[in-house]
């Protein structure tokens, strides 16, 4: 009889190859690598900004020269900000058409399935290439219901410029942290969506992030305001070849859910392993709105990555789904942030990690109620399977309650494939291997299942599990 | 003069600054000088008090820190060195009783706990004080648990409202040792308390039990680690408190499993019950895991009193202060059960329940 120590559960690495493809870099235009005043405003006359953005931009490069680096997380030893290259933009205006995009950008995306997913399911779709939105589309049908989706930059100088001033990095101010100022003074790209009162958007809005150009950037704002009632569904992708050099990704994310409407935000990020994810996204939602959250964390060297809920309104909710796979060299410290502002809020987050050859996973949360947010409810659980002695998984989650009214639970498991599950399921005629598959695939299930169909297949093929006939 | 610590109870990993647990600061009037300070002692015939701290004690780690170390060992005014030597079983509990007042406004104790080979022994110490004026109490304690022993440190601390205290242990345990620690932290404006434990030896073990009460604007700050180095070692770590009228509670407690520390187990749980919308509570249960083959697990509520315990109890002809008095006491029973002594125990419900009586949430 084999001995249950010895050995252990053999998990493939994600398969990247459909993502690790590179084009030659063709950019119409670039700024130089680092960081300066000229530089950013270098971008913003590149841009076409208007003058509150150059001054916003400015100021956000100020305050993201006197912010340390954060005393806590991954290290960022190998980011070195004067070896990035914060703009690119590729050699093609923005299409509302695939055939009027650039034949090597447009067979990017084909090879990623962007155009065929929007064709089968979608309701529309942006798609960036390094800098810059090079394809932006909506059924008709939709935007006929007023829903507006088009790039940021569109949005800015037309008729929803006063609206987009007004949420612009209010949410996730340059303040808050050093990689938002960061964002706040060079970013660029991104996605501009409007849902008006009342309007359910039944299918998804997807954008596609591609980053191509070694050593860049990549700093897209999405913007988006569900009214009142409404409903949207959007999804977020991105994927990057992977080179030598390190690749930043500082994104930022601002979701304004209103009264009694429904977001659901899923995203699947499958960066190259040379890339510093370091993004920040948060929702405020108002009374009796709900955000919902699910997260795929797959690829990146380092990642940190928070999606906060500010619960601002009465009755507002907020639910957080996530997983995190990190294999060797990869240091993935991702999680939640849920603020309760207001009374009978409730929160619920949920995640699952995966750690292998080396990979270090953290999740880290915290679950804030305040003191006028009287009879919140928040519950929070965390599990996290270690295939491997080599890796590493950390849990630490805050939870800071300031209100008597309060109802916060919390619970969180580490640990390896349980013998006791496997011999349950081999007394029931499996095999160990099978028995082995089903539990790994049953850890991830929940996560998957809140994915739609085609992203839950996707990640099931990333994480494509075999298994070597023994028990880790 | 001030004492000004400037950041005790670490948290082993950081997380976001503003969230305020990656350490405090811990600052107080203390008195100029430490006059020495002489505790009540019941010392067992088998239990030896030693005139050295056993060698390496210095290099045991607690769980505040250095800081909170070093204070004590410059102001140190008592302490005892107690060792059980190998095969002994200590035929009854050590008990150290510290009185401060008037007499005695200032405490600085550092004191360490030899368990030899297969030794058994209990240490109860009492932190108590005469009147309301302000008192100071610190104190370091180191335990080395060699193979096979058990160790058993019970500390109460019944001070009063203005006095700042603080209790810092830490633990080293040999292999099959088992360590168990209950804090009982019921009084002081300032209350801090630490415990680190290094489990090196292969099936050793380590249990913390912690009781706190917070009322007034009391401060409780805590900093539970549990490293679990050697293989098969064992960790159950459990809080329960209640928190009442402004008083602030931090609550750190970490499962560190070290590379090599295969096949062990940690457990951490905390309950808190709320009674006053202007407490706050801060509880960050940490989990590190470096080693494949293990289990860990932490559970965390925070909340008021359950109203389906309160109806049930009160359909049974309780009031509803009767009821709230039992469901705390409920909370606290698993450390007071392990009190050796009944006057003590019944000095520390005595303690709760006039406590409780006070407030006008539960009396």
């Amino acid at each position: 009889m084999r001995s249950f120590e010895q050995k252990k559960t053999q998990v493939d690495d994600i398969d990247r190859s459909m993502y690790d493809f590179k084009d030659k870099v063709n950019a119409s235009f670039e700024v130089k690598s680092g960081l300066t005043p000229e530089i950013v405003n270098q971008i913003s006359v590149e841009k076409n900004d208007p003058e509150w953005m150059r001054l916003f931009r400015l100021k956000s490069l100020k305050i993201y020269n006197e912010m340390p680096l954060p005393s806590w997380g991954p290290p960022l030893d190998g980011l070195d900000i004067g070896h990035i290259v914060t703009y690119v933009r590729p050699n093609t205006e923005m299409r509302s058409k695939w055939s009027d995009v650039p034949d090597d950008i447009k067979n990017t995306f084909e090879r990623l399935g962007i155009p065929q997913a929007e064709r089968l399911s979608l309701a529309g779709v942006g798609a960036q290439y390094d800098s810059e939105v090079v394809y932006h589309n909506v059924r008709a049908e939709v935007a006929a219901q007023g829903v507006v989706y088009t790039d940021i930059e569109s949005a800015m100088h037309g008729k929803y410029a006063e609206m987009v001033r007004k949420h612009f990095m209010k949410l996730v101010p340059p303040t808050d942290h050093k990689f938002a100022a960061l964002h706040g003074a060079v970013w660029s790209g991104g996605s501009f969506v409007y849902v008006p009162p009342g309007v359910s958007v039944t299918i998804p809005l997807q954008s596609y992030f591609r980053l191509n150009a070694p050593g860049a950037g990549q700093f897209e704002h999405t913007l988006i305001i569900v009214d009142k009632g409404a409903y949207l569904h959007f999804i977020e992708g991105c994927s990057a070849p992977k080179y030598n050099v390190a690749n930043l990704h500082a994104g930022c994310v601002e979701l304004f859910v209103g009264e009694n409407a429904r977001m659901r935000y899923s995203t699947i990020e499958n960066w190259s392993k040379n890339m510093y994810n370091l993004n920040t996204k948060r929702a405020r939602v108002e009374k009796g709105g709900a955000i919902e959250w699910v997260s795929g964390s797959f690829g990146s060297n380092t990642s940190c990555l928070y999606p906060m809920s500010v619960l601002q309104g009465e009755g507002a909710r907020a639910e957080f789904t996530g997983i995190t796979f990190a294999g060797k060299g990869q240091n993935l410290d991702n999680g939640a942030k849920v603020l309760h502002l207001a009374p009978h809020t409730s929160s619920r987050v949920s995640t699952k990690s995966i750690s292998k050859g080396g990979g270090c996973c953290t999740y880290r949360s915290s679950v804030v109620i305040a003191p006028q947010a009287d009879h919140c409810k928040s519950s929070v659980s965390c599990e996290s399977l270690m295939l491997d002695s080599e890796s590493r998984s950390d849990t630490i989650p805050v939870m800071d309650i300031r209100n008597d009214e309060a109802d916060v639970g919390h619970e969180a498991k580490i640990g390896r494939i349980s013998d006791t599950a496997i011999f349950y399921l081999m007394s029931r005629g499996l095999s160990e291997d099978d028995a082995r598959s089903i539990i790994v695939s049953g850890f991830a299930e929940p996560i998957s299942r809140e994915l739609p169909m085609e992203y839950a297949v996707e990640m099931n093929n990333l994480i494509k599990l075999e298994m070597s006939g023994s028990i880790g | 003069m001030n004492m000004t610590l400037k950041q005790v109870n670490a948290l082993p990993v950081r997380t976001w600054n503003w969230l305020g647990v990656n350490g405090t600061p811990l600052e107080g009037d203390v008195p100029e000088s430490f006059p020495r300070a002489e505790g009540k002692i019941t010392l067992p015939d088998s239990v030896s008090s030693a005139a050295h701290p056993f060698e390496g004690a210095g290099i045991i780690r607690t769980g505040m820190g250095p800081e909170a170390e070093r204070f004590v060992l410059k102001k140190k005014n008592a302490g005892y060195d107690l060792e059980a030597g190998p095969g002994v079983k200590a035929e009854g509990p050590v008990f150290i009783e510290y009185r401060l007042g008037p007499s005695c406004p200032a405490l600085a104790d550092c004191n360490t706990i030899l368990a030899r080979e297969n030794s058994e022994l209990t240490v109860v110490m009492q932190y108590a004080s005469d009147g309301e004026g302000p008192v100071f109490h610190g104190g370091v304690t180191k335990i080395l648990a060699e193979k096979n022993a058990v160790v058993h440190l019970i500390q109460v601390q019944l001070l009063n409202d203005s006095a700042v205290h603080f209790d810092d242990v830490g633990i080293l345990t040999r292999e099959g040792a088992f360590v168990e620690v209950i804090h009982a932290e019921l009084g002081g404006s300032k209350a801090f308390a630490g415990c680190k434990a290094r489990l090196e030896g292969r099936r050793s073990r380590l249990g913390t039990e912690t009781i706190y009460l917070g009322e007034n604007s009391r401060e409780l700050d805590m900093n539970y680690v549990a490293e679990h180095i050697g293989r098969e070692t064992e960790s159950e770590m459990h809080a329960n408190g209640a928190l009442m009228d402004e008083s602030q509670k931090i609550y750190r407690g970490t499962i560190d499993f070290q590379l090599g520390a295969s096949r062990s187990v940690g457990h951490e749980s905390e309950y808190t019950l709320l009674f006053s919308p202007n407490v706050r509570n801060r509880t960050a249960p940490l989990i590190l895991c470096n080693e494949e083959d293990v289990e860990g697990q932490h559970a965390a509520s925070i909340g008021k009193i359950d109203p389906h315990k309160l109806f049930y109890l009160m359909t049974r002809g309780l009031s509803e202060a009767e009821a709230k008095r039992i469901v705390i006491e409920a909370q606290f029973t698993p450390a007071l059960e392990k009190i050796p002594s009944e006057e003590l125990r019944q000095t520390v419900l005595e303690w709760l329940k006039e406590r409780m009586d006070r407030n006008e949430t539960i009396g």
